[in-house]
């Protein structure tokens, strides 16, 4: 039982498969989300691939803000995905609200309606910015599984 | 019976085929990445992405018809590793084979595509239906002119058995070369039939997100992916055995390296023209395959009569 439970944690830590979601930021740190999954950058070493259906995925990656109209997408997209998942909040806004927080249309950031696992905080966020918090992330979980 | 059973699991059966289906992934995977200038995944990709599936939530949607749903990727799974002990692999001679074993493993290749439409269609969403009705239309297309193409080399060797299509081939050396655009007809229908390359619109994911296998999560993914690895190493197994018929009364070993290398190469243009074609639309691809695939397919049966007529006698 024990080689089993290695075996998938660390199959979890080697492929995590992603879903961008744009929660209602302003484009930027979408573009700087697909700038880092171009050839330039390659995420595919890390095992990362862009799937197009949460029912594939591990990560589902936000960018924005929470607005009213996209609060209750998220929640629906985050029960389609088959567990274990983890959300990973890109770009200030979604870490926080930014610069939105408080406007009448938004809520806050990503963990006022789901719970976040990583915050990348830039206005926007570089893609060595994103790739490096998602490799900390993945090696967070590692030394977690470790001590457990 | 202990030596069928070591075949049918073991080799060359379930669990090489596994191992060799996710090498290939890899390997096809790797080569993309290398033609787009990247570093690509790690050897162990394949591997880490099937476990990691296997391991994750099985979701049912509650439209969806769970029996057919659940059943529908073991079929599919089973088709394609049966339809791997009619091929001759390494030598001239199938582990079984009968008269007529090239239509069963043709038919047996057909069955995962008919098991993604029923995928598709009992899923109930309406990506994975598009997705199903794309993969069907696509199966009209592709499946004649790959048809046509092996029963023109079957033709020549005037024999429906693809064991004896071998032993003909290795008593004629040379005129395989004929069936050299037999062998181009059949590399391009396969690419549409693993829903690879300029073909893959039944899963077009910036169309219709992934097809036939949008609801779909957890193992049933898992055994669906490795289906269409092993299903890409059985029809480069068959392509290698009717069209690359050399070498196979040579030393095993030796025999069994050319085999892997066969399979390889096929895999190797599968990659490439995945990496330097765009995506089609379904009514081009049905056209191509109709207008220029399916007469030179014909052509090619004509070319091995006439060669029969003349040469083989």
């Amino acid at each position: 039982m024990g080689f089993l439970k290695k075996l998938v944690n660390w199959s979890r830590l080697k492929s995590p498969w992603i879903l961008h979601f744009n929660t209602g930021a302003c484009n930027a740190c979408d573009i700087e989300i697909i700038a880092a999954l171009t050839p330039r950058y390659d995420l595919e070493r890390f095992g990362v691939q862009l799937k197009g259906t949460p029912r594939h995925v591990d990560i589902l990656v936000c960018s924005g803000p929470i607005t009213r109209q996209t609060a209750d997408r998220v929640i629906r997209i985050y029960e389609q995905m088959p567990e274990p998942k983890l959300v990973v909040a890109i770009g200030s806004c979604a870490t926080s609200g930014g610069i939105f927080d408080g406007c009448y249309n938004v809520e806050h950031g990503i963990d006022s309606v789901i719970p976040v696992a990583a915050y990348i905080p830039g206005c926007p966020a570089s893609p060595k910015a994103i790739i490096d918090g998602i490799v900390k992330l993945l090696k967070s979980m590692e030394e977690k599984e470790k001590s457990s | 019976m202990l030596k069928a059973l070591f075949n049918i699991l073991i080799f060359p059966g379930f669990l090489f085929l596994i191992i060799f289906g996710l090498a290939a992934e890899f390997y096809d995977r790797k080569i993309y990445a290398r033609f787009q200038n990247r570093v690509g995944p790690p050897w162990f990709q394949p591997f880490a992405d099937f476990v990691k599936l296997v391991a994750k939530e099985n979701i049912i949607p509650e439209q969806a018809d769970a029996y057919v749903f659940k059943l529908v990727p073991v079929f599919a799974l089973t088709s394609v590793v049966t339809a791997f002990f009619y091929i001759p692999l390494w030598k001239t001679g199938a582990l079984y084979s009968f008269n007529g074993d090239m239509i069963v493993v043709l038919y047996l290749l057909t069955i995962p595509t008919v098991a993604l439409f029923l995928a598709g269609w009992y899923s109930c969403s309406v990506y994975s239906t598009l997705g199903a009705m794309r993969s069907l239309t696509q199966l009209f297309a592709y499946e004649i002119p790959l048809l046509t193409s092996i029963l023109a080399s079957a033709l020549l060797a005037n024999t429906w058995s693809l064991s004896k299509i071998t032993v003909f081939y290795s008593l004629h050396p040379g005129l395989w070369a004929f069936n050299l655009l037999g062998f181009i007809i059949s590399v391009v229908t396969l690419m549409g039939k693993l829903e690879k390359g300029p073909f893959d619109i039944p899963e077009a994911e910036t169309e219709i997100v992934a097809g036939s296998l949008t609801e779909y999560s957890g193992k049933l993914l898992a055994l669906f992916r490795l289906t269409i690895d092993i299903e890409m190493i059985v029809g480069a197994s068959l392509l290698a055995a009717v069209f690359l018929p050399f070498g196979l009364t040579l030393h095993p070993a030796i025999g069994f390296i050319l085999f892997l290398l066969k399979v390889l190469l096929i895999v190797s243009i599968i990659s490439l023209f995945r990496t330097v074609l765009a995506r089609l639309r379904i009514d081009q691809m049905v056209n191509f395959c109709w207008k220029y695939i399916a007469p030179l397919a014909f052509l090619q049966v004509l070319i091995n009569l006439i060669v029969k007529w003349t040469l083989v006698r």
